[in-house]
Formats: C-alpha cells, sequence, structure tokens
C-alpha cells in the first residue's frame, strides 16, 4: 500500500481545525494540526520533507496565513499550498500574491477541498516521476 | 547599542522565539501594544537579528509630523517642489533602502498618505514630491502602534488594504501589568544602565520587599514608567518616596473619598479630592511620572479613548465568558459581535480560559 498523503492544517478556530482532523483522518490522510502560522512554521521546520500539503487559514495572529504561505515558498518549495479565507478580498488576493497554489473563499465544502487536495498531491506526485 | 529584549514571562520568551523566526524573512511586521510598552525595542530586536543589521535602521514616527512634512520626511523631494525647498532632500524610504523603514504610530497616519504609502507596499516604487520620476527600493517595513487598527478599519480612519499588508506577521506586546514577573529583571536592567550612565549618582538598587511593592503596581506607562521611576532613583536616593508618589489606581482612591463624605457630613467631597480623583483616573492611561513636557507629548485623547475602552471591553467580554462557561459563541451573540470578532479581540485583551 502507498502511504498516506500528509497534511498541515493551520486554523486559529479550534472548532474549524477538529472538523477538518476529523474529516481528513476519516479520509485516509496523515494529518497534523497548528493553531496559527508560528505553530505550522515551527512543525515544518522541525519537519521540513514530512508534509505534502499545507491548508491554511489567512487571517491569524502571531504568523499570519499569507506570512507562512510566503515563507514556505521560499524555503519548502515542493509542498503544495491550499489558502482558506472568510475575509472577502483582501488577504485572499495578498495569499495569491503570495504565490498559494489555491484560494478557495469560506465556507467550504470538505469534500470539495479533499477533491483539490488530492489533485494537487497526484501534480506533484506526476512531476516528481517526470 | 540597540536595547536586549528584557523578560522572563511566557509572553516575553515567545516574542524572542518568533523574532528569531522571522527576522530573515523580511516579511512586513505590525507590532502592536499600549504606550510604553516597548514596541520600538522588538523592532530593534527584529533588525538586529536580521541580515539587515549592516544597513540602515530609520525610524519615523506618523504622529508626530503633520501630513506634509511626513509625506516630504518619507518620500523626499526635488528642488523647487515646494517653496522653500531650495535643494533635493532623500525621503526615509532612500536612506531606508536595504535596510529598515520603523514607522511608529503607523494609526495616526493621514488617510491620503496611507494610500501612497500601500502604492509603495505594492510595487516597491516611490516618487519623491516634485518628481515625475518612479525610484525601487528595497525596505523592511516594521510599523507599530497602540491604537487597535480593526477599530479604525471600521470607522475609516485606517485603510483595510494597508492594513492587511502590513499585518504580515503581528507581535502583540503584552502591558507590564500582565506580566508582573518582568519587572525584577527591567529593575536590574536598567538600574545597572543608569547606574554606568552616571556613575556619581549613589541611589541604592531596590531591596526584595521594594521589588515585591514594585511588582504590585500596574504600571499604567509600562516600561517606559518603570524606567523614569528607576532614573527618579538615581537622583532622590528613596525608593519610599518614589513609590508614595506614583499615580495610584482609581478604585483606592474611590473609598477613600466616600468615607470622607461620610466624615464631613458634606454632599461634595473637596477640590482636593476632585483632583485626587481625576488623577488617578488619568493615570491609568498616562504616565504622570514623567515631566510635564514628556507628559503633553503622551497625552492623546485618541489613544486615551482608545485605552479606556479597551479596559472597559476586556472586562466585559471576560464578565460574559465567565457567565456562559466560556462558550465563545455564545458569548459573541449576547455582546453582539462577530465569532471572529470575539476571537479577535480575546486574542488583542490576552483573554484565555482558566487552566483546567
Amino acid at each position: 500500500m502507498e502511504d498516506p498523503s500528509r497534511l498541515l492544517i493551520v486554523d486559529d478556530n479550534e472548532d474549524i481545525l477538529s472538523t477538518f482532523y476529523e474529516f481528513f483522518n476519516s479520509m485516509g490522510y496523515e494529518v497534523k494540526t497548528a493553531v496559527d502560522g508560528f505553530a505550522a512554521l515551527k512543525l515544518l521546520r522541525d519537519k521540513s520533507n514530512f508534509f505534502d500539503c499545507l491548508i491554511t487559514d489567512l487571517v491569524m495572529p502571531n504568523i499570519s496565513g499569507v506570512g507562512l504561505i510566503s515563507i514556505v515558498k521560499k524555503e519548502y518549495p515542493h509542498l503544495k499550498i491550499i489558502a482558506m479565507t472568510g475575509y472577502g478580498d483582501q488577504p485572499g488576493a495578498l495569499a495569491s500574491e503570495a504565490e498559494a497554489d489555491v484560494v478557495l473563499f469560506k465556507p467550504i465544502d470538505l469534500f470539495k477541498i479533499e477533491n483539490t487536495v488530492a489533485e494537487l498531491i497526484n501534480q506533484a506526485k506526476d512531476n516528481k516521476k517526470k | 547599542m540597540s536595547t536586549p529584549l528584557i523578560g522572563v514571562s511566557k509572553s516575553i520568551l515567545k516574542i524572542k522565539e518568533l523574532i528569531n523566526h522571522v527576522a530573515n524573512t523580511c516579511l512586513n511586521v505590525l507590532i502592536t501594544g499600549e504606550t510604553g510598552v516597548g514596541k520600538e525595542v522588538v523592532a530593534q530586536n527584529l533588525y538586529a537579528e536580521s541580515a539587515r543589521s549592516t544597513k540602515n535602521f530609520v525610524k519615523i514616527n506618523c504622529a508626530a509630523l503633520p501630513e506634509t512634512l511626513l509625506e516630504s520626511e518619507l518620500f523626499g523631494y526635488e528642488k523647487g517642489a515646494f517653496t522653500g525647498a531650495h535643494k533635493k532632500r532623500p525621503g526615509k524610504f532612500q536612506t531606508a533602502d536595504k535596510g529598515v523603514l520603523f514607522l511608529d504610530e503607523i494609526g495616526d497616519m493621514p488617510m491620503a498618505l496611507q494610500s501612497k504609502m500601500l502604492h509603495v507596499l505594492q510595487s516597491g516604487e516611490f516618487s519623491p514630491l516634485g518628481s515625475d520620476q518612479e525610484f525601487k527600493t528595497d525596505v523592511w517595513v516594521i510599523a507599530a502602534t497602540n491604537h487597535n487598527l480593526e477599530e479604525s478599519i471600521h470607522k475609516k480612519t485606517f485603510r483595510e488594504d494597508l492594513f492587511y499588508r502590513l499585518n504580515i506577521i503581528k507581535i502583540d506586546v503584552p502591558p507590564l501589568r500582565e506580566r508582573k514577573e518582568d519587572i525584577p529583571s527591567l529593575l536590574e536592567y536598567y538600574y545597572r544602565l543608569y547606574k554606568s550612565e552616571y556613575p556619581d549618582n549613589h541611589g541604592s538598587k531596590p531591596d526584595s520587599d521594594i521589588i515585591a511593592k514594585l511588582c504590585n503596581y500596574p504600571w499604567p506607562g509600562n516600561v517606559r514608567q518603570l524606567q523614569n521611576c528607576i532614573k527618579k532613583q538615581m537622583i532622590l536616593n528613596s525608593w519610599a518616596k518614589i513609590i508614595e508618589e506614583l499615580p495610584q489606581e482609581h478604585p483606592e482612591s474611590v473609598p477613600q473619598i466616600e468615607t470622607d463624605i461620610r466624615m464631613n457630613g458634606a454632599a461634595r467631597p473637596k477640590i482636593n479630592e476632585i483632583n485626587d480623583d481625576r488623577t488617578s483616573i488619568i493615570s491609568k492611561f498616562v504616565d504622570l511620572s514623567t515631566s510635564s513636557e514628556k507628559l503633553f507629548e503622551d497625552i492623546s485623547l485618541k489613544k486615551i479613548k482608545k485605552l479606556a475602552s479597551d479596559r472597559v471591553e476586556k472586562e466585559v467580554i471576560l464578565f460574559v465568558l465567565e457567565k456562559v462557561g466560556w462558550n465563545r459563541s455564545r458569548a459573541a451573540k449576547i455582546l453582539k459581535i462577530s465569532y471572529k470578532t470575539l476571537l479577535y479581540k480575546m486574542n488583542e485583551f490576552d483573554i484565555s480560559p482558566p487552566v483546567k
């Protein structure tokens, strides 16, 4: 069997975080969570090659989602990034500028995100094979 | 030259760790916190730990200058750009190139300048007054404010797009009264510093009794007020007198007045007491222990309004949260604010549920 894909999910809303955790776990992913960009960055620096995909909220204390995306794109360019925002256009536009692979607007259908995650990870795997 | 970030509290240690992780990213930083907490010290530490530490650290106070002057300070001007522009002058964006531009009191920047600011942050280009040429600039922008910028956005005094562009990394420095464990090390540090600056002064170090008293004081003027007290000690050499002169908190003075009324049998407190009452209210928000020149610089109705409303807001939020057993969505409904706003405010005021 193939190794499960590994996700890092970042959101300062614990309800959202646990919903995502449960959902992706049940879909067979290996999931780690962080409550803000700083906690996420520490996890990433600890295990830089561990994750396949990062799903992050944008408006968070300490290091915002936009900040996290900018850092990750520079330091871990292989990592796929999905940004989620419920805040209208401002942070979403900044996330695109920071080169998030996909920007989604809340409320988000969990199955839809899962589709996107699977697509991004497959893409990355295909690229690797080439 | 730069001041280290002093403290042993959880929040200060976390800030140090955060600085360590982001100093080399050059992402825009917004530092928030009450007046006197050391926002500039945080900015200097970011700079000192970054690869830009060999370049310039340029500071500008957005509240201290009138709009037109602030604009020409930031962007510079060409000869003849306006009456009195006898020669070309470089702006801060130019002097800070490859280094750090520290925008203090960004919350007080006039709206018109905010949009120019946004343009530079987006494009990395600016043009001096009277010039039609755009210049490239590579500055690391670190901004600081004691305003709640989300509220300012609401009141339309701060641009939302600029806020999100600055708020990439946010460092909130809590007031001293919320990290009392930092007081002894701050006392030690500044005592040594002032002693070395003025070796002829003989102010004694605080003993454990005095330290305990100082730790129990709420320090409305935060670290700056504490620094001033230590400076005063260097000259007065009487901790007893310095502690006696510390502006007292309001709640302690209220019963005092009430008993006085009863004792005098008079309906109104004496003028003196009204004045005491007044200073005690004001002292919660402004450091009254400084010279009057400095004091007048510090007093700003806008700032005081913000500090006062924050204080009440925090208490109301805590009150409601406790009533509903820390159910945040219920609390948000009762307070008639959105869930996100509540979370934001809880974070801003450092409100967290009691540890089980």
